[in-house]
């Protein structure tokens, strides 16, 4: 049973193994620790060479994340990156929870109630999701500079309602084709309407499914740049737009800060990745993968 | 000398017992059944032969030599898995001569040795075909094929005939059996179907909770069985279990028998039973078994009959099998379609001499 | 009407919840209705927002069009098509991107297949290892190429450090359009490995044990049982790898923009990169659009053949 939760596997090795990978996995994590390490050293420690691994660690980086004066704009006491934060989280989440209720109606009739084009409409929903987002980028400046949507939330939030589509009915739909329809069809034999068999028997299912769902696309979302780039204002921005912004120039970049930064930014992804371990495969081939 | 031999071989997972001090022994040529429900042990020991388990302590000999630390693929033997295992990225030809790319044969000997096989099995049609593009009954001709194409030995089926259709398995059982004749290579069959088993084998050795319970012909097993256990799984309709009593016991005959009576069902019945009652106490307790065709009616007031009302009547073709319900035991008997019976009639039945099993308290036959 | 008025009637007896609701519900999700409807509010939106758009600048790459003077865009007919395809510019950009693609998909091809076999079996300490391997996707695009920017500068960077011990002076990684294109797809393929690495491992677990069993039984040889028992099974899911990769790497952004900014000179500027570059840095919209165009063709051609992969898996997992 504790299968349940990790990738699988097949067979048993022993330790000479884990010095194996444990080596390999150390080198390969190294670039990750250096950026976790960073965000806990003194400005001076940070660019050290070669590597301080010792160090007295200190917790100013996450302090000015929030407090300090922005780096290149004005000197105001709130860095803005709470604001930053805030937004990431409300785009993303609002954004995402739209794309999930609209992308599994869709995904229960593409897979319930086969139309005579699902084969030409999945695809093209794929393809969608596909496409360079720099063709979609130039239309949809314009559109939003003529519809005054730019540094608007509404703007941002339809606009990753729609990224967020694609991948959300391919991997509600994986879950949908995967339960047994048996019980839906007692469920209906039983005199419940097609609402309750979909909210009753369908649904429950797929909490797990849904959540995972949920979380992947977030993080998604979450880590977007090109669009929020181009379409999130000075109130609207998004942290990675804003980690781009700190870096403008080559000279005085704080990497103690940026390290910080980005381990703020990775904690909740690390997190669900852990605990989501094995939806893992499915969410990130969006859901045309399951094991 | 005994081909497959296994001496007090028993495997543990973990806490679970799953063969238990069991003894075998398969002489040259022979089909050996492992015959018993889920559970039972009966694959996991076939896997010990196989090598793909080993065996916790015991001892395990193939052809002479104890193999026990020997991983399957130097034991050399052969092994038609419950799934077929069919090699799916292979076609049915590469399929079946994938085991003798481990013995030095030039190409042409080995074409010739598929091409012998796929003409005992009638394969040649689906040479090319790829397993995912047969049906099941090819697929497990194949899986048969592929074992026979060597000269391992010995053979050993897990479940061969349990994924195919009553018709399909009929007619399989009757090719394996011819093959295994022409074969004449110790086999290990294990099923859970006795059908299967008292027809293709030429020993039983039926298991229940990792013990070997008795091994045995199919005609022994079946007229002379060593307990209750033995006795109720083999055998359809199931045989009857009474409970009854000794009221006495005679004599013992020259002929190694002894008359005996028994109280059951609110009547005395005499019989003639073998010695091992003799031993018993009178007033002992103990189960009579009568299979449902040793019934034949009695008419009148015979001492040695049975009364019971009909309960039931099913009918099975040219038979009839008929529930009889006396002092809340019931009781089946198998009679020709023909015969006048109706539910409600009170019926006196009798046993057949000579066909009453005797078992003690503790189950085991007496007599 | 009236069908639907009776078949709405015949559910509201049936139901045994939510009597009052299911007049309306009932007749939404009657038979007919159902499907087209549910699918309706994702169509609408991915047209309004993804299609839509999408159409409207395929009609603008017909036209002379630069966003920045007041000009009305002008019909071109196949102009800026012809000047792209024609354009020595262009098939530069196309160069670097095929290079940096193809060398950073078959960098992740195997080492995301090396560390599926060093992951394949259980040993101790096995789940947290796989968090190491798996982090590097977790990043943001964004962090990735801003770190390794400085992983790569010659003073304060390890890696150009490390690489120094072995040359006589200070390495320069991003100096030399060599350089800076294996720069790329270092960090490209070291991102996404895990991502093919995954993929393998759900390939090698998903071998039926018997199989093995059977090969053990038939005394096959430890390539003979990779060559026609595992490798079979992972092929497809390479295949899937190889062109989910491809598509995405195609479209290399990010990474590019802020770690050379498709320096040396445009050596490592991709077909994405000079889109943008054509878009809003020069303002020759149709062009990009156009451009851009010839990029969605691509991909559509490259998810078809994904679709197909998919559905191949999909015919063979069932088997």
């Amino acid at each position: 049973m504790s299968e349940r939760r990790e990738v699988r596997a097949i067979g048993k090795a022993g330790w000479g193994r884990t010095l194996g990978a444990g080596i390999v996995s150390l080198i390969y994590f190294f670039p990750v620790y250096f950026i976790l390490m960073t965000a806990f050293k003194t400005r001076p420690d940070a660019l050290a060479m070669p590597i301080k691994f010792f160090f007295s660690p200190t917790l100013e980086n996450f302090y000015s994340v929030f407090w300090r004066a922005d780096i290149q704009g004005g000197g105001a006491t709130d860095s803005g990156f709470s604001l930053y934060f805030f937004n990431s989280l409300f785009i993303s989440g609002t954004s995402v929870t739209l794309a999930l209720i609209i992308g599994t109606a869709a995904a229960y009739a593409f897979s319930r109630f086969p139309l005579r084009g699902n084969d030409t409409y999945l695809f093209i929903i794929l393809t969608t999701r596909m496409l360079p987002p720099i063709i979609a980028i130039i239309p949809i400046f314009v559109l939003f500079r003529v519809f005054g949507l730019s540094g608007s939330y509404t703007g941002i939030i339809a606009l990753y309602t729609a990224f967020n589509l694609p991948f959300s009915i391919w991997m509600v739909k994986s879950f949908f084709d995967d339960l047994d329809r048996d019980i839906e069809d007692a469920g209906r034999m039983d005199g419940s309407s097609e609402w309750n068999v979909f909210r009753k028997v369908c649904l429950p299912q797929i909490y797990g499914g849904l959540a995972a769902t949920f979380v992947f696309a977030v993080i998604l979302t979450w880590n977007e740049f090109l669009f929020a780039l181009m379409l999130t204002g000075t109130e609207t921005r998004t942290v990675p737009v804003a980690i781009a912004r700190t870096i403008g120039g080559q000279v005085g970049v704080d990497w103690g800060l940026m390290s910080a930064i980005e381990t703020l930014f990775i904690i909740p992804v690390v997190i669900v990745t852990f605990l989501l371990q094995n939806q893992l495969l499915r969410g990130v081939t969006f859901g045309t993968i399951r094991k | 000398m005994d081909e497959i031999r296994l001496e007090k071989v028993t495997k543990r997972f973990g806490d679970l017992l799953a063969v238990d001090q069991a003894d075998l022994a398969v002489g040259k040529g022979e089909v050996m059944c492992l015959l018993g429900p889920s559970g039972c042990g009966k694959t996991t020991m076939l896997r010990m032969i196989a090598g793909l388990e080993w065996a916790t302590s015991g001892d395990i000999w193939i052809g002479g030599a104890r193999v026990n630390d020997r991983p399957a693929r130097e034991r050399n033997v052969a092994m038609t898995f419950q799934f077929y295992a069919l090699y799916p990225s292979l076609s049915v030809e590469d399929n079946l001569a994938y085991p003798l790319h481990a013995e030095n044969l030039s190409r042409a000997e080995i074409a010739e040795r598929v091409a012998q096989v796929s003409e005992a099995l009638d394969l040649k049609p689906i040479l090319k075909r790829r397993p995912h593009q047969l049906g099941e009954g090819e697929k497990q001709r194949v899986a048969v094929g592929r074992s026979i194409v060597r000269e391992p030995t010995c053979f050993l089926f897990d479940e061969p005939l349990s994924r195919l259709d009553i018709q399909l398995r009929q007619t399989m059982r009757t090719q394996i059996k011819e093959i295994l004749t022409k074969l004449d290579k110790p086999t290990v069959i294990v099923t859970h179907d006795q059908i299967e088993a008292l027809t293709m084998a030429d020993r039983i050795a039926v298991m229940q909770l990792g013990k070997v319970e008795q091994v045995a012909s199919p005609h022994d097993l079946f007229s002379k069985p060593t307990n209750l256990f033995v006795a109720s799984f083999i055998g359809t309709p199931q045989m009857n279990l009474l409970p009854a009593a000794l009221a006495e016991v005679g004599p013992r005959e020259p002929d190694g028998c002894a008359p005996a009576r028994f109280s059951l069902l609110g009547e005395t019945i005499s019989a003639r039973v073998g010695e091992g009652v003799a031993r018993l106490e009178r007033g002992a307790k103990v189960t009579i078994g009568i299979r449902p065709r040793s019934f034949e009616f009695a008419n009148g007031a015979g001492s040695d009959a049975l009364h019971a009302a009909v309960d039931l009547i099913e009918p099975m073709g040219a038979e009839m099998l008929v529930h009889l319900v006396e002092q809340g035991v019931d009781m089946r008997c198998v009679v020709p379609s023909g015969t006048h019976i109706s539910v409600g009639d009170r019926v006196s039945v009798r046993c057949k001499s000579g066909q009453l099993h005797v078992f003690d308290g503790a189950g085991k036959l007496v007599g | 009407m009236t069908t639907t008025a009776s078949s709405a009637a015949a559910l509201a007896q049936q139901d045994q919840g939510g009597r009052k609701a299911v007049g309306f519900i009932g007749w939404i999700l009657s038979p007919e209705r159902r499907g087209p409807l549910l699918v309706a509010p994702a169509i609408v939106t991915l047209f309004v927002v993804n299609i839509f758009p999408l159409l409207w600048s395929f009609g603008l790459s017909f036209y002379e069009y630069k966003a920045n003077r007041i000009a009305p865009p002008a019909f071109a007919g196949l102009a800026n098509y012809r000047y792209v395809l024609t354009d020595p510019e262009i098939w530069v950009r196309f160069g670097n991107t095929a290079m940096i693609v193809v060398g950073s998909v078959a960098l992740q091809l195997v080492v995301g297949f090396l560390l599926a076999l060093l992951f394949a079996q259980e040993f101790p300490l096995r789940r947290y290892l796989l968090m190491l391997i798996l982090s590097p996707m977790m990043l943001s695009l964004s962090a990735v190429g801003v770190f390794f920017k400085l992983f790569y500068d010659p003073t304060l960077g390890f890696i150009s450090r490390f690489i120094s011990l072995f040359t006589t002076d200070t390495f320069v990684i991003l100096s030399t359009p060599a350089r800076a294109t294996i720069a790329v797809v270092v960090a490209d393929a070291w991102m996404w490995s895990p991502f093919v690495m995954l993929l393998v491992l759900a390939g090698l677990v998903s071998v039926p044990k018997y199989l093995y069993e059977a090969a053990e039984i038939d005394r096959a040889g430890r390539w003979r049982r990779f060559r026609t028992i595992t490798f079979p099974y992972i092929r497809s899911l390479l295949l899937l790898a190889l062109l989910f990769r491809t598509i995405e790497t195609f479209k290399i952004f990010d990474i590019v923009y802020l770690l050379t900014e498709g320096g040396p000179g445009s050596s490592t500027e991709t077909v994405s990169v000079y889109v943008y570059r054509l878009a809003f840095q020069f303002f020759r919209t149709s062009q990009a659009s156009a451009l851009g165009y010839i990029m969605v063709f691509a991909v559509v051609v490259l998810t078809s053949l994904y679709l197909y992969a998919i559905q191949t898996r999909q015919t063979e997992a069932r088997a």
